[in-house]
């Protein structure tokens, strides 16, 4: 093993070689002189007391000792040259590579390789810096010894046809629970769920748990059809155990599964080995080449690096209300696609205490360990399945109760066990999907491999393909075409993109939009909040198929476009499109009187089908449609989102909004525009049009379905603005932009907070549907600095000879607690310039006549 | 190896345990903290017997007593060039883990005869040379130490098994 070696960094260069003391071929030891060298350096010397002082050059010469044993081959050097800096000097053959390392001991030669050298620049320890062996942290080797093995593994299994797959325990094949109550229910067999409970298997840990926990009994069931899907697929992968729980927990869950340690072997590692409470890595296992690796897991986001790699798997829950029990490491997890009020509640415990991933410290660990006890106690005080069930036989009694009254008496759990329900139920089918698409994917893997590979029969290396690519092929090909627009899965705030669903999807081949257009496909609604803008626009157009998300994880689990029948979405019917007129409000007219009629159109629909005017007249409030239920949900969830935002009202916009309800006793802004004389409007906008011709940095590429979606919002929410809406109807066909210029420029005005929708006086029934620019308006002036602003606006509105008294109105409308929202609404507007300001002025004209018109009316 | 060692000890007894049987204490009290435990070169094995028991001395502060106890010792002291029996724990493609009680030990591909090779095709995989010698989780196998290193109460070791005599242990 040769190696050549530098002379260092800690030389003082230049230097010039005095005389080579070693001939090539000797060898030579650690710190053995091997050469010496001079330097020239300079020192003040002199009185330094009066100060009389010079500066001396010396000439010094030093020793340079061997920083490594071995044979000396061959130097770079001679006698007398002069050496600018860093460079290699000399090659030496070394006995050992110190490439496996032990502990700090060499595993070939013994030596000790925590010893600190000064003649070597780098420790022996850090040349065996890879730990990949399953179940030991302190054996380590090199990068060198890590290729070589990695290379021997792939030969084996490209000669054997298999890959490797890691599989996750908790929640993926198994699903764990420590909860005394399945103890009791195997025992009694007349318990309802004893059936389900037969077979779980059981198991305690010497060293599990501390306190209440401690001994506990650890219940695991296997996922349906394991034993099987195990069986056949060993046949074509090399199985790995990969799991957050501790080395011993690993073990005993092994045994379970695999109790004559055919299938796994020993290659397990658990939390124990990984080095990393937060994150699984291939790397740790495969440090060089993941090429031939799968990985099936539950939890996509402790996969930070192997997404490719990676199959998500539906997790497995048959301990209802249970969770990961070995998930108190990870982040909460947010992919959940079941219908659970939501992930915390899903997730049972363990979940709502998870902790954020934070920098990893021993005291965060501690921290997090008595966590994970805590949860673990809960679990055995609580008992949440016994819960669960008291609850469902409760519920039982009481429908019985209702249906037979003589058996009044006899209702009592133990008497009538055929009464009932069980809690516990074991049908999922995961498994025989999963094995579908790893038979389907070693397929390919091996059909790719043998087309690459020039001659056939003979072993090549060098052609195996990348399974990610290959498992890429395979997965795009599910969803292809579709045009999938979510609503209501993605917590508003999150990118749809990066998120889990979304990157899912992406992997499925389907493109994802923000908002309903024509070319949409499918629009997918969470079944918790059914009622939300974009099913409204979807259900217009009739080529939109509004499933509910049960759909996207069939196709997420059976990697195939489902059938969308089962799961249509039932749209309530307020929110169907209204006749006639369903077609109208696509289409983009452009005349004015066309548009306007079509805006009342759209509005007119969010009423029930009547006509809007009429209704507005005799009650402003009718126009929420279900105060009380789901609108109330809805409008939870934009308060939440409303974080995120960032003023940027059309980002906002994309997202979730609802129609404007004003507040109890106050007029609809609409009311007031009852006498408004339009022409007015038309004539001051056309001249405004005329005098800004340019282009600001709004001039995006705007494709007819963003048109379109925020055509139909701005009538659904823009009432306020009338006049604003009013100059997005006529310019609808000439100049979309500067219409979008007036909607920024009214920012200030109408900015972008959800935040107040719930009305300060508390009125449960007043459970407005949150609309985005109206609230806005009151929320920016009690925030923003409001003499600036209005000092602002004062300039504009002389300029626009417009009295400007509806500067007062919002604050006696709405006296709101404030937000910090405004305070970017504020930088916006006066970011915007000049230009800007001046249409600020003509929006703020419009509605200073609205208002004039409003005090008419 | 092993050897009889004298050895001195400072045992501290809580107040609540001073009575007629303190001594029988803290004998007890000596096993159970010393016994099996790395004393940096040596393990100590098994404690024989105390055979002083110095007077009690309390503790200015929190009143426990203090007792110097003299004891005699089997300690084990592994050697370079040492011969052990191990029993095999672990077999990773790079080598295979053992433990010859309380010493973990690791024995690599490079301290192997060279027909014995790593068959990752078995279950659990192993080393073999495809004759007598199959080397898995559980097998005795005698060891020879190439060198330890230790640290506070922890010792490691490598071995090999290139030599006569070394390898598997007929049952």
């Amino acid at each position: 093993m040769n190696r050549t070696v530098n002379f260092g960094s800690r030389l003082r260069y230049p230097i010039t070689i005095v005389k080579i003391l070693k001939s090539p071929g000797t060898p030579i030891k650690k710190q053995e002189v091997l050469l010496t060298y001079s330097f020239e350096w300079t020192r003040t010397v002199g009185d330094h007391i009066n100060d009389k002082t010079w500066e001396e050059t010396t000439t010094t010469v030093v020793n340079w000792e061997s920083p490594i044993d071995g044979d000396l081959k061959k130097w770079f050097i001679k006698e007398g040259d002069v050496i600018k800096g860093d460079c290699p000097c000399m090659t030496v053959k070394e006995e050992c590579p110190h490439d496996v390392q032990f502990s700090g001991l060499c595993a070939r030669c013994g030596k000790d390789m925590t010893e600190v050298n000064w003649a070597a620049d780098t420790r022996d320890a850090d040349r065996a810096p890879i730990s990949m062996v399953h179940d030991q942290t302190s054996l380590t080797v090199s990068k060198t010894q890590a290729v070589r093995t990695e290379e021997t593994l792939q030969r084996r299994l490209l000669q054997s046809r298999k890959l490797s797959l890691v599989v996750d325990l908790d929640q993926t094949i198994i699903h764990a629970c420590i909860d005394p109550t399945v103890g009791e229910w195997q025992r009694d067999p007349t318990n309802p769920n004893y059936e389900s409970v037969k077979n779980v298997k059981t198991f305690q840990l010497e060293d599990g748990p501390r306190g209440v926990a401690r001994g506990c009994w650890y219940y695991i069931k296997m996922r349906p059809g394991l034993e099987e899907f195990l069986q056949r697929i060993s046949t074509m992968y090399e199985l790995h155990v990969y799991t957050m729980g501790t080395r011993a927990y690993a073990q005993n869950v092994a045994r379970i599964v695999d109790p004559n340690r055919k299938l796994f072997g020993n290659r397990v590692i658990s939390r124990d080995e990984n080095g990393n409470m937060y994150a699984k890595s291939l790397q740790r296992l495969f440090p060089v080449s993941t090429d031939m690796v799968l990985i099936i897991d539950d939890r996509a986001d402790v996969w930070p690096n192997n997404r490719t790699n990676l199959i998500k798997v539906s997790p497995y829950e048959f301990f209802k209300g249970i969770g990961d029990i070995n998930s108190s490491f990870l982040p909460k997890r947010q992919d959940l696609l079941t219908d659970a009020p939501g992930p915390a509640a899903a997730n049972g415990k363990s979940a709502k205490e998870a902790k954020e991933a934070i920098p990893e410290s021993p005291a965060v660990t501690q921290l997090q360990l008595e966590e994970q006890e805590r949860t673990l106690e809960k679990q055995i005080k609580e008992r949440p399945l016994q819960i669960l069930q008291e609850k469902l036989d409760k519920e039982e009694e009481e429908a019985e109760k209702a249906s037979t009254v003589s058996e009044d008496g006899e209702d009592t759990p133990s008497s009538q066990p055929h009464h009932r329900h069980q809690v516990l139920s074991d049908d999922d089918s995961e498994l025989e999907f999963l094995e579908q698409h790893l038979t389907q994917i070693h397929k390919a893997y091996y059909e790719e491999y043998d087309r690459r590979r020039s001659r056939k029969l003979e072993l090549d290396i060098d052609a195996k393909p990348d399974v990610g690519d290959v498992m890429d092929d395979v997965k795009s090909k599910a969803l292809e075409g579709c045009r999938i627009v979510l609503s209501g899965i993605i917590p508003m705030g999150i990118d749809v993109l990066s998120s889990e669903i979304g990157l899912q999807l992406k992997s499925f081949g389907a493109q994802i939009r923000t908002s309903v257009s024509r070319d949409v496909t499918h629009l997918v609604v969470s079944t918790l909040r059914p009622r939300t803008s974009k099913v409204r626009q979807a259900a217009e157009i009739p080529s939109i198929k509004i499933v509910s998300q049960e759909w996207l994880s069939e196709c997420f689990c059976k990697w195939k476009k489902a059938d969308e029948k089962p799961y249509l979405f039932d749209v309530h019917p307020d929110d169907r499109p209204g006749g006639k007129d369903s077609a109208g409000t696509v289409a983009a007219t452009g005349d004015t009187e066309t548009e306007m009629d079509e805006g009342e159109e759209t509005d007119a629909r969010l009423t029930n089908g009547k006509p809007r005017r009429k209704i507005r007249l005799q009650n402003p409030r009718l126009r929420i449609v279900n105060p009380q239920g789901v609108s109330h949900k809805l409008e939870e969830d934009d308060e939440d989102s409303d974080d995120e935002d960032d003023g940027e009202i059309d980002d906002d916009l994309d997202d979730e909004f609802s129609p404007y309800e004003p507040e109890d006793g106050e007029l609809s802004p609409t009311e007031r525009l009852k006498g408004f004389d339009w022409g007015d409007v038309d004539d001051e906008l056309e001249a405004f049009m005329e005098e800004s011709t340019d282009e600001d940095d709004e001039a995006k590429t705007d494709d007819d379905s963003r048109r379109t979606a925020g055509k139909k919002r701005k009538y659904a929410t823009d009432d306020e603005g009338e006049t604003g809406s009013e100059s997005d109807r006529v310019d609808e066909e000439g100049n979309v932009l500067s219409s979008k210029r007036v909607r920024r420029a009214r920012q200030p005005l109408g900015g972008s907070s959800l935040k107040n929708q719930y009305a300060p006086e508390g009125n449960d029934d007043n459970s407005s549907l949150p609309t985005p620019q109206v609230t806005g308006e009151e929320d920016g002036y009690e925030d923003m600095d409001e003499a600036e602003l209005e000092a602002d606006f004062m300039a504009e509105f002389e300029a626009a000879e417009v009295e400007e008294d509806e500067e007062d109105q919002p604050k006696v409308q709405d006296p709101q607690p404030t937000t910090d929202l405004g305070a970017t609404t504020v930088a916006a507007t006066q970011s915007a310039g000049q230009q800007e300001s001046s249409l600020a002025a003509t929006a703020a004209a419009g509605k200073g006549s609205e208002n004039v018109s409003g005090g008419e009316g | 190896m092993f050897f009889l060692h004298n050895l001195e000890h400072t045992v501290t007894l809580h107040p609540s345990y001073f009575g007629r049987n303190m001594h029988e204490l803290v004998t007890a009290k000596l096993v159970k903290d010393m016994e099996g435990v790395c004393m940096g070169d040596y393990f100590i094995i098994a404690i024989m017997d105390t055979f002083d028991v110095s007077e009690g001395r309390i503790l200015p502060g929190n009143g426990l007593a203090e007792f110097t106890v003299g004891y005699r010792a089997v300690v084990w002291r592994p050697f370079k060039g040492e011969v052990v029996d191990c029993v095999v724990v672990s077999v990773n493609p790079h080598g295979f883990f053992c433990q010859a009680g309380p010493l973990r030990l690791f024995v690599s591909t490079s301290m192997m005869p060279e027909e014995i090779h790593y068959d990752a095709n078995a279950s659990p995989p192993q080393f073999t040379n495809n004759a007598d010698m199959v080397i898995e989780p559980n097998t005795h196998i005698r060891v020879k130490l190439i060198n330890m290193r230790t640290e506070v109460g922890e010792m490691w070791a490598i071995g090999t098994i290139n030599g006569d005599f070394l390898g598997c242990l007929q049952a």
